[in-house]
């Protein structure tokens, strides 16, 4: 048994694991309570990325993968493939959404008003490095509006249709047990806009924002201005089988509608929306998307390019797929280069080998 | 009657890990890629727990067709102990309750990355390839739709081009494993990047074969008994690695497929790839009664 003796991976990496556990440590509801509070634009951003939107599981991922995200997004996703689909949960309209944050950049004020919400645009970006040295960082309180801004904001989309500067929305026929789901089929090219969305909105942060940077340097044909962009709450309303619509719950979603020139007599809009409040990828995914109509085939804003390469956990567990053994490829790919070599070798040496070697392909 | 009586005790996954749907769509597309041997057919591919690129198509086929009866063998690069190999066998046994086997005599199911074990398969078993790039057009058609319309129409003509130029400017034929090869004389398959040792295995076996790509979400299918033919030109044979005389420094064995182990000297030293039946050769030799069985090659010769 010397030849088994000299090997031993299975013990290898076992332990290999419990290395890496350990160096996390004990991980119990009161980390990941933490995570949650702590971190909810993270805990979004990893929602966004698996496609499941539920904050204890998104903040438990973090917790055993100790922050390395496309772990963290594929265990959930792993974890949510398993689970049934119980039911299709109604459309959500911008106008019912509880928005805390829209804000348009193609006019001065937009009917609604303009609504900041929170966000870091503009603070001045500077490291709280008193933290360190033992002073705790309070926020100042904010100062309540004299009246505070309505729930529910319209759509700018909306108000531009009626003035004729947007295509007329048509109404969706198609039954919602029929929508194309892209958790349960394969993505395949041209993509229903349904699958381009979908895909979209799990895509990986990083590589959204680098195609969508892309597209907004000049290897996209549109340069965005963003139409409208919304951070909300959404009830989700599902109907029970007796025939009760009520609301399961509320999610955090983010979307963003980017315009850039006329097309046929109206405004082109490019659209994404994700789970949790992700800015700067919805952004960059409606860039994406207002460039796909014209992009040539091979181009980083053709859809085929970008939904194919942004997918986090194909991505990722491609480029990681690189530190298994290959020798056996490898190994085959040797082979032809030492004959090749040997043959080249021989043809210089025997000017009747190079002859037969010239003559032979070309006839 | 109760609804806990119509129901089944709750679990946390199903069994063999995916979801009814799951397994329904799998085996749909199966049966689909059997029907038409070669042809690559979009399937969802669910995340399973482990990474994609690491053997995740191939998972969800065996996972498909594994039951508690099943004998599972999983070979990464011939060897049933490497890091993986040993890690998706511990998962499918663990979700499924098969039995775990190194010896390809006693697998039902054999899964592996890039390899054919050297024991000739028979028709109770099955082989799963893990496939990386399902698609033998990529290297001249990057861009996967134009690829199926060139299927459609088994538009293979740039396919051969890229051999013919090799030949010119190599005066041999550079493509190492994954050789494009004809099924069934109509769809050109990458066959996994398995050597070209392990291509002429497929032809005409007795085993069916699975090739998935999880990442690609693609599978197809070598049935029994279907022609795999590498694509060649009349005057310019098929080559094999040239691996017919290299003999195992481990178990003595010869005419396999061998893994070149460089030494400090200089130089190289080999072991045979198919691990087990070097292990097998061993314990022979030390006297033990271990059954090995008929191979695909004899005496480096393929001779089936």
């Amino acid at each position: 048994m010397a030849y088994v003796a000299t090997r031993g991976g299975e013990k290898a990496i076992e332990q290999a694991e419990r290395l890496f556990r350990q160096d996390l440590g004990t991980i119990d509801a009161a980390r990941v309570e933490a995570i949650r509070q702590s971190m909810p634009y993270l805990v979004d951003r990893v929602m966004g990325e698996a496609s499941l939107y539920d904050e204890d599981m998104a903040a438990l991922a973090l917790a055993q993968t100790g922050g390395e995200l496309s772990e963290a997004v594929l265990v959930l996703r792993a974890w949510r493939t398993t689970q049934p689909r119980l039911a299709v949960a109604a459309p959500l309209l911008q106008e019912d959404l509880l928005t805390v944050r829209r804000i348009s950049a193609a006019f001065k004020d937009i009917p609604g008003g303009q609504i900041l919400g929170p966000t870091l645009d503009y603070s001045h970006r500077v490291l709280a490095t008193d933290v360190l040295e033992g002073k705790p960082y309070n926020p100042p309180s904010v100062d309540p509006a004299a009246t505070a801004a309505p729930m529910r904001q319209p759509s700018l989309a909306d108000w531009q249709r009626q003035q004729g500067l947007v295509a007329p929305a048509n109404d969706s026929t198609v039954a919602p047990d029929d929508i194309p789901d892209l958790t349960r089929e394969p993505l395949l090219f041209p993509a229903s806009r349904a699958h381009r969305l979908q895909s979209l909105a799990r895509a990986e942060t990083g590589g959204v924002l680098a195609l969508g940077y892309a597209a907004m340097r000049g290897y996209g044909n549109a340069h965005p201005t963003v139409n409208e962009l919304r951070l909300a709450e959404a009830e989700v309303m599902v109907r029970h089988p007796s025939g009760t619509e009520f609301s399961a719950g509320r999610v955090r979603v983010c979307q963003a509608e980017v315009t850039s020139k006329e097309k046929g007599g109206f405004l082109e809009l490019g659209f994404a929306a994700s789970f949790g409040w992700n800015e700067v990828k919805v952004i960059a995914a409606a860039t994406l998307d207002l460039n796909s109509a014209e992009a040539p085939v091979g181009s980083p804003v053709h859809e085929e390019f970008y939904l194919s390469h942004t997918e986090s956990v194909e991505a990722s567990g491609f480029c990681i797929h690189f530190k298994l053994p290959h020798y056996v490829t490898f190994q085959s790919v040797l082979d032809a280069m030492r004959d090749a070599k040997a043959k080249a070798a021989a043809a210089k040496a025997n000017q009747d080998v190079a002859v037969e070697r010239q003559t032979e392909p070309a006839e | 009657m109760t609804l806990a009586a119509l129901t089944k005790p709750w679990a946390a996954t199903s069994y063999g890990f995916l979801d009814a749907s799951a397994k329904r769509e799998l085996r749909r597309k199966m049966l689909k890629a059997i029907a038409v041997p070669g042809c690559q057919m979009p399937y969802a591919s669910r995340e399973v727990p482990m990474a994609r690129g690491w053997g995740t198509g191939g998972l969800q086929v065996t996972l498909t067709l594994v039951n508690p009866q099943s004998t599972i063998k999983v070979i990464d690069q011939g060897a049933d102990d490497g890091v993986n190999a040993a890690s998706i066998r511990r998962f499918i046994s663990r979700v499924s309750g098969a039995a775990e086997t190194w010896d390809t005599l006693d697998a039902s199911i054999v899964q592996s990355r890039h390899r054919v074990p050297e024991e000739t398969m028979r028709e109770d078993q099955i082989l799963v390839l893990q496939v990386p790039n399902p698609e033998p057009l990529r290297g001249v058609e990057p861009n996967m739709s134009i690829a199926r319309q060139m299927h459609a129409d088994a538009d293979y003509g740039r396919l051969w081009l890229t051999l013919y130029e090799q030949l010119v400017r190599k005066g041999r034929i550079m493509q190492g494993a994954a050789y494009p090869s004809l099924v069934n004389g109509r769809h050109v398959m990458t066959p996994s990047p398995i050597p070209r040792w392990d291509v002429p295995k497929l032809n005409m076996a007795r085993h069916l074969t699975f090739l998935s790509a999880g990442r690609e979400k693609r599978l197809h299918a070598v049935p029994p008994f279907t022609r795999v033919e590498p694509l060649v030109f009349s005057d310019r044979p098929y080559r094999v690695e040239d691996h017919a005389d290299l003999v195992c420094r481990r178990s003595g064995i010869a005419g396999y497929f061998m893994n070149e182990i460089p030494q400090d000297s200089g130089g190289s030293v080999f072991e045979v790839s198919d691990s087990n039946l070097g292990i097998k050769a061993i314990r022979r030799a030390e006297g033990e009664a271990v059954e090995i069985g008929a191979t695909w090659y004899e005496n480096g010769e393929y001779s089936a």
